[in-house]
């Protein structure tokens, strides 16, 4: 399904502020996989994500979706095969706009864009429907401009917006971060239930160990942008919130050790 | 079902609201212009402008992209609507339709240049305008073409109404008839542009176009080239200029390289005005504002004009103001309300210190 072959991606390269944020990274993901990606701050996991959906290109490697090369392919044609919430609430929906507005824009992803009126009325029941699912009270505020609303309730609708026309793959950067500990729960409940209901391939960025353990088929860590290790199987069902903190303190540990052999 | 009624209501309510704003301004403007004197010229003036206010609102406020070129394509508009008439024989409404499609033109050559050369929109709207310049002293060439004795789309109804304003105001109401043919006219192309171009930003493409302007990465997140959304927008808001300046050459009775001159200043004053007068929510609201704008503009620069016996090349400065006082005003109210704030907290410090 999605495929990265040895993909690196360089900022600012050949000047003071270089940054090599992907350090040739390769990852297979398969049709109905639900993967968890955790990882320190800075380790690149935004990083991956905008390669994959093709907000940036990578310096070196190869991205394949469905058997199709992409790497090369713009942002925009790629976002009708994939739905993506980001890591900064704000980017996923539209101030200005009503939320009826920004779900029905999101609705004809990948579809042509005509003269035919913006919004339609019979959208309105099924988007309250979907917007009751959150349970955030959001089924009344169709009309509401979402500039007025809070971050936490823009990330949940853009997770709405992301799953509505039926993407290939859906890329989670942190959905649940700027949420509250009840809403979060209820937002990863829906992410679960809505991947399984429309047998999406899921790719979720999570800070949370409980998070990552609790759901998806396997968890993915990187660090520095490299992907360190890899847990499925057996395994994955065994491993708990804890083992896995102690393995990321382990890392962050073997990190500074080889940082300060650097020094030396 | 009942709060989607209900947050309806609210909607219908705010534009009661802003109908009500809307007559009260209309009505301030009458009372003004009867007790100055000021003659309803200004108003026809307004209106022949009031699509390049609709423009800049389309550039600045929904695309969100500083253009100058309108500056361009205004007198590139007249111009090619004056050389059709003059030179060609063109019917003068059809000089309309080729007015529209000279400031596209130029749109969307700003457009292109912003997107291909990935060159910032300022100064590739900048290029645009000074080449214009020469294009339209090509169009014209020479840098004036009067339409005397020339039909244009105001002539045929002229006759008929001067007769019957003569036959009942008296022979001094001359003017008048003519301003009166403007003003119905102009505002027959105006509102007729207004419908359409709400109409259009309400579609699938309209609605995405405006998502372009708050928010790019979001646009291309739900699969569409947010750079497409601006090559159509910044063709229709320099097609809007383009038909302004067809209008009000034929008002004018002549097309004139130097008329574009700063013409972006007044469309952004007529957005400022119309929005902070009337405060529009919805997107209908905001064109209209803009029309209001402008023609709230040209009537009170008439007043001010006659008022203080200024000169045409004044109209520069006071546009130019009128911008500035809308940019600065509402961050040195904010001061203002900030300092006298604190100057209470402080005093009463004061006095807690005193005891
Ligand atoms: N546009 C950019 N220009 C320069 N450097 C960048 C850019 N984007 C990311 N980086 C750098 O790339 C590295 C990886 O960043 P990235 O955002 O992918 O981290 P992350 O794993 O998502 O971290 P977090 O958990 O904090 O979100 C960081 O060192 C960051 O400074
Ligand atoms: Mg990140």
């Amino acid at each position: 399904m999605l495929k990265l072959t040895d993909v690196e991606v360089v900022f600012n390269p050949n000047t003071p502020y270089e940054v090599r944020a992907l350090r040739g990274l390769s990852l297979k993901v398969e049709r109905g996989d639900f993967v968890t990606v955790i990882g320190a701050n800075g380790a690149g996991k935004s990083t991956l994500f905008n390669a994959i959906a093709g907000t940036i290109t990578p310096t070196r490697g190869t991205i394949q979706l469905n058997n199709r090369d992409i790497t090369r392919t713009p942002e925009h044609v790629r976002s009708a095969r994939i739905g993506r919430v980001f890591q900064n609430p704000l980017l996923g929906t539209c101030p200005g706009l009503t939320v009826h507005e920004n779900l029905a824009l999101a609705a004809r992803r990948g579809r042509r864009r005509g003269l035919r009126p913006g919004v339609k009325r019979a959208e309105r029941s099924v988007f309250a429907d979907l917007l009751a699912m959150v349970g955030m009270g959001l089924e009344t505020r169709l009309d509401s401009d979402v500039g007025l609303l809070s971050g936490g309730q823009r990330q949940a609708i853009t997770l709405l917006m992301a799953t509505l026309a039926d993407p290939d793959m859906l890329l989670l950067d942190e959905h649940t971060a700027a949420l509250d500990p009840n809403a979060a729960a209820q937002i990863i409940d829906l992410t679960v239930s809505l991947a399984a209901e429309r047998h999406l391939t899921v790719i979720m960025i999570t800070h949370s160990m409980q998070q990552a353990v609790s759901v998806g088929s396997r968890i993915v860590m990187m660090n520095r942008g490299e992907l360190v290790f890899e847990i499925c199987g057996g395994e994955r069902a065994a491993i708990t919130a804890d083992d896995l903190v102690r393995r990321f303190r382990d890392l962050a540990r073997g990190d500074e050790l080889s940082d300060r052999s650097l020094l030396e | 079902m009942t709060t989607s009624i209900r947050s309806r209501t609210r909607a219908r309510a705010y534009a009661l609201g802003y109908a009500a704003r809307l007559t009260a301004l209309a009505a301030a403007l009458a009372l003004l212009m009867a007790a100055s004197g000021v003659s309803i010229g200004a108003i026809g003036q307004g209106l022949a402008l009031a699509l390049v206010g609709m423009g800049v609102y389309i550039s600045f406020r929904v695309l969100n992209f500083p253009d100058l070129s309108v500056d361009g394509s205004f007198p590139l508009g007249g111009a090619a609507a004056a050389a059709l008439i003059v030179n060609c024989g063109v019917s003068a409404e059809w000089t309309l339709f080729a007015a529209l499609a000279a400031g596209a033109l130029l749109g969307l050559c700003t457009a292109l240049i912003h997107v291909l050369f990935k060159i910032d929109g300022l100064l590739a709207s900048i290029i645009v305008m000074t080449g214009a310049y020469t294009v339209t002293l090509r169009v014209m060439t020479s840098s004036n073409i009067p339409l005397i004795n020339q039909r244009t789309i105001l002539t045929p109804y002229q006759p008929s109404v001067r007769e019957w304003v003569i036959a009942n105001f008296g022979a001094e109401a001359r003017r008048f008839a003519n301003n009166l043919v403007e003003i119905v006219v102009f505002s027959l192309v105006v509102i007729v542009m207004l419908l359409i171009v709400r109409w259009f930003l309400r579609t699938e493409i309209g609605l995405t176009l405006r998502a372009a302007g708050k928010n790019p990465q979001m646009v291309r997140a739900i699969g569409v080239d947010h750079r497409l959304m601006i090559i159509v927008g910044l063709m229709l808001s320099n097609g809007l200029s383009g038909l302004a300046g067809a209008l009000t050459v034929q008002q004018l009775g002549f097309a004139d390289v130097q008329m574009g001159i700063g013409i972006i200043v007044r469309g952004l004053a007529a957005v400022m005005i119309g929005e902070t007068l009337l405060r529009p929510r919805t997107i209908g609201q905001g064109i209209l504002a803009a029309i209001i704008g402008m023609i709230a503009f040209e009537v009170l620069r008439a007043w001010v004009f006659a008022a203080l016996r200024l000169e045409a090349a004044d109209i520069r400065l006071m546009s130019a103001v009128v911008v500035l006082i809308a940019l600065a005003a509402p961050g040195v109210l904010r001061n203002i309300a900030q300092r006298r704030k604190t100057t209470v907290i402080e005093s009463r410090d004061a006095q807690t210190d005193r005891r």
